[in-house]
């Protein structure tokens, strides 16, 4: 099961560069997340909270974002350019980021005060949206910034001595 | 790709188990049970105070909309992981949604219901106490979704076996690149493979279609395109024939043309495979002995309308169709009855013959690559029973070759025909003349050799011999040219490592003076539900291929491109001594 979950998941491709593209996709993807953000008002509430001004919410934002698409890209590998289920596997982790970041780290940080009402709700939908728009974002971001087959199965690693992958010089 | 998903049918799935969480839930709370309103929760998110007539649509939009994305995620990540009954699997599922649910969606929905922008939270806020009906009511509507999509999100791949034709994608004209044109030459094959079977499974109801699950009706130009860059001077790849021959003399061409005419011009040069493990619904299976004849039409008819194409493989792995459809009882016909193996392995070979002759009456210089699956049967002990069955087994599958090949039978085999009464048939091959232009594919993988066991059950024995001596007794028997048609390997980690293996030992027997002219990696992507042998349509993604079905390369993809150009300009792989002397 290990090798299996690998091949199609978390091993990225030879020529993948899952971590460059991520963090494209995820500052990408923070556009959309941003106009959801602030139509619900959710912004303001946030830089309140965490005593800063917009702007420097905004930048931690889009910092923390890239961060998120890299660890995104990494993390599902392989999986990650499947155009046809990438929204989902992306708004997936949209939620676990809202689980994880908006639910649990940001009332730790701002001593117990939260997002509440409409602007707790735009947290939510904006994460979503910005998952689903990585992983929509990923997979086309991706094609051009493979490496090219000519150069990588250039490497010793694919060539011949692949046949003794296990074995030691004797 | 851990898995062919279909979107349609998941989606169908969520609405479906949504619909009929509200439904029960719904008649609970009209009923007066003060349970968990879900819908009633997202809806007036948006219309905190409005009537039902405007929070109920809105919920009921957002809960279907969750309700799809989560049928989705089942469709991905869960589905035909446990051999269960489909609705159990479901149910088993949603204990994961359920817990989310209940440790944090539903505590944020209070918070979002609030009138405030912003709240200091209390123990209250973060985990607000739930009633026990409440509780019951999630955890009922959560068991009723997983009950529904799991009732309805089964056979994500395949279709149902009618005779209707379906289309190929009209792909969009993009630009070539790495166009090297269709060599004529005689250098050696360097081969990849469209997998492309599709027998029938579910008594004939269902049919599996490899090429419409790794989606090469949508993707074929790209995939001719990537088997460019690898350098692949061939491909094995076969028109879907229960789809193209409509009836007799019916064909569908159009479903075939367009992918033809770029392998004409862009190459690479197409091995065309004709029949691969099932015939189109109007035929039945291979107990029919009409295959022979329309197969035959078939073949002369595409021979005629393609004539430019110069390799063929009639029937692929003849031994292998007989065997899954009569003994197994896995595909087609799914009997497990030795006079019904005998049956299609004869109406093979007729099929197989009458191909051949039919091919050569409109080109008479093609060349027939008869692949057949390697297969070696090893006695696990000096019991008389055990070794009998072995020894038997390792006679029965060369039947079909030497059916093909009119090479003499053992006794022990001749006296399984007489036993059929089939001997007439047999000897009736023993006079024919094989087509000069035949060669010998051997295919090789990892379950190919096989330990007869104490209660004289075939086990997978994993490499044992290898390819060569396997191969090697082979072409003992019949001396042929060869090829190595077929290898991959289930563990993509250790693909390069296999790849390269099997290069040595198609070295050795070409050193030892076997006239080997190619080699094949098979297939060029991703296979699905190979590792149950097809038999049930889950559309589990085998990672085997030079690429993922994202079209991405996997690390074999690179090695077999350093493989290609290390050899391919060296003297004795740039003009091929084998395989001059057959063209010639």
């Amino acid at each position: 099961m290990a090798s299996f979950l690998a091949a199609h998941g978390y091993d990225p491709g030879p020529t993948q560069r899952p971590l460059l593209t991520g963090a494209i996709s995820g500052v990408l993807a923070t556009v959309p997340a941003i106009l959801v953000l602030h139509l619900f008002g959710s912004l303001e509430v946030e830089a309140r909270i965490l005593g800063t001004s917009i702007g420097a919410t905004l930048a931690a934002g889009w910092l923390l974002m890239a961060v998120a698409g890299a660890v995104y890209a990494r993390l599902f590998g392989r999986a990650a350019n499947n155009r046809s289920g990438g929204w989902l596997f992306g708004a997936a982790f949209g939620f676990a980021v809202w689980a994880a970041g908006a639910v649990l780290v940001l009332p730790l940080v701002s001593g117990g005060r939260a997002p509440a009402g409409e602007a707790a709700l735009g947290v939510f939908v904006s994460l979503v949206l910005w998952g689903a728009a990585l992983g929509i974002l990923v997979p086309f971001i991706h094609r051009p910034l493979h490496a090219s087959l000519e150069e990588v199965s250039k490497r010793a690693d694919v060539g011949p001595t692949a046949a003794a992958a296990n074995g030691r010089r004797t | 790709m851990i898995r062919v998903v279909a979107l349609r049918k998941a989606a169908v799935a969520g609405v479906a188990g949504a619909a009929a969480w509200e439904a029960v839930l719904r008649s609970l709370i009209l009923a007066g049970v003060p349970t968990f309103d879900i819908v009633k929760s997202l809806g007036t998110l948006v219309f905190p105070q409005g009537p039902a007539s405007a929070w109920w649509p809105t919920g009921m939009a957002a809960h279907v909309l969750v309700g799809i994305c989560w049928a989705v995620f089942y469709a991905y990540f869960f589905w035909s992981r446990f051999d269960w009954r489909p609705p159990l699997q479901g149910l088993v599922f949603a204990a994961l949604p359920a817990v989310l649910a209940l440790a944090i969606v539903s505590p944020q929905l209070g918070l979002m219901q609030l009138d405030a922008d912003e709240v200091q939270l209390t123990r209250d806020l973060i985990m607000p106490p739930l009633s026990a009906l409440e509780i019951g009511g999630l955890v009922l509507g959560h068991a009723i979704f997983g009950l529904v999509v799991g009732a309805i999100y089964v056979r994500p791949v395949g279709y149902r076996n009618e005779p209707v034709g379906k289309r190929l994608a009209k792909v969009r004209e993009r630009p070539r690149k790495a166009a090297n044109g269709r060599p004529q030459g005689a250098g050696f094959i360097f081969a990849a493979g469209i997998e492309c079977s599709y027998p029938t499974i579910e008594q004939g109801k269902w049919r599996r279609d490899e090429m419409d699950e790794m989606r090469h009706y949508q993707w074929w130009q790209r995939d001719f395109e990537l088997a460019r860059e690898i350098g692949i001077t061939h491909l094995r790849c076969g028109p879907p024939l229960h789809l193209v021959l409509g009836g007799p003399g019916r064909f569908q061409w159009d479903l075939v043309d367009e992918p033809m005419a770029e392998l004409e011009q862009f190459g690479p040069e197409p091995i065309v495979d004709l029949c691969h493990f099932g015939v189109p619904e109007w035929l039945g299976d291979f107990q029919n002995p009409e295959i022979a004849k329309a197969l035959g039409e078939y073949a002369g008819a595409f021979a005629e309308r393609y004539p430019w194409v110069r390799f063929y493989t009639p029937i692929n792995e003849m031994y292998v169709t007989a065997r899954m459809s009569t003994l197994d009882g896995l595909w087609n016909e799914q009997r497990k009855d030795e006079s019904a193996f005998v049956t299609a392995a004869l109406n093979l070979v007729a099929a197989n013959v009458a191909m051949t002759e039919a091919i050569l009456a409109k080109r008479p210089d093609a060349v027939f690559i008869q692949s057949e699956s390697s297969e070696f049967y090893q006695a696990c002990c000096p019991e008389p029973s055990i070794e009998e069955r072995a020894a038997f087994e390792n006679e029965r599958r060369f039947l079909p070759l030497d059916l093909l090949f009119g090479h003499e039978v053992g006794d022990e085999m001749l006296g399984y025909l007489q036993q059929h009464g089939r001997e007439a048939e047999y000897r009736r091959y023993l006079s024919r003349e094989v087509p000069k232009r035949t060669v010998l594919g051997v295919d090789y993988y990892q379950w190919n050799e096989k330990l007869v066991d104490r209660d004289g059950q075939p086990r997978n024995l994993g490499e044992l011999f290898g390819w060569s001596v396997i191969a090697g007794q082979y072409w003992r028997r019949y001396r042929r040219p060869m090829m190595h048609t077929e290898t991959n390997f289930g563990n993509a980690a250790e693909a390069a490592r296999w790849l390269w293996r099997q290069w040595h030992n198609v070295q050795l027997l070409r050193t030892e003076g076997v006239p080997l002219i190619g080699f094949t990696w098979y297939s060029l992507t991703d296979q699905t539900d190979w590792e149950i042998g097809l038999r049930r349509p889950d559309g589990t993604v085998d990672p085997v291929g030079l690429f993922d079905l994202n079209r991405d390369p996997r690390p074999v993809a690179l090695s077999y491109k350093h493989l290609i150009d290390l050899h391919r300009d060296q003297p004795e792989y740039r003009e091929c001594p084998a395989l001059k002397e057959l063209l010639n």
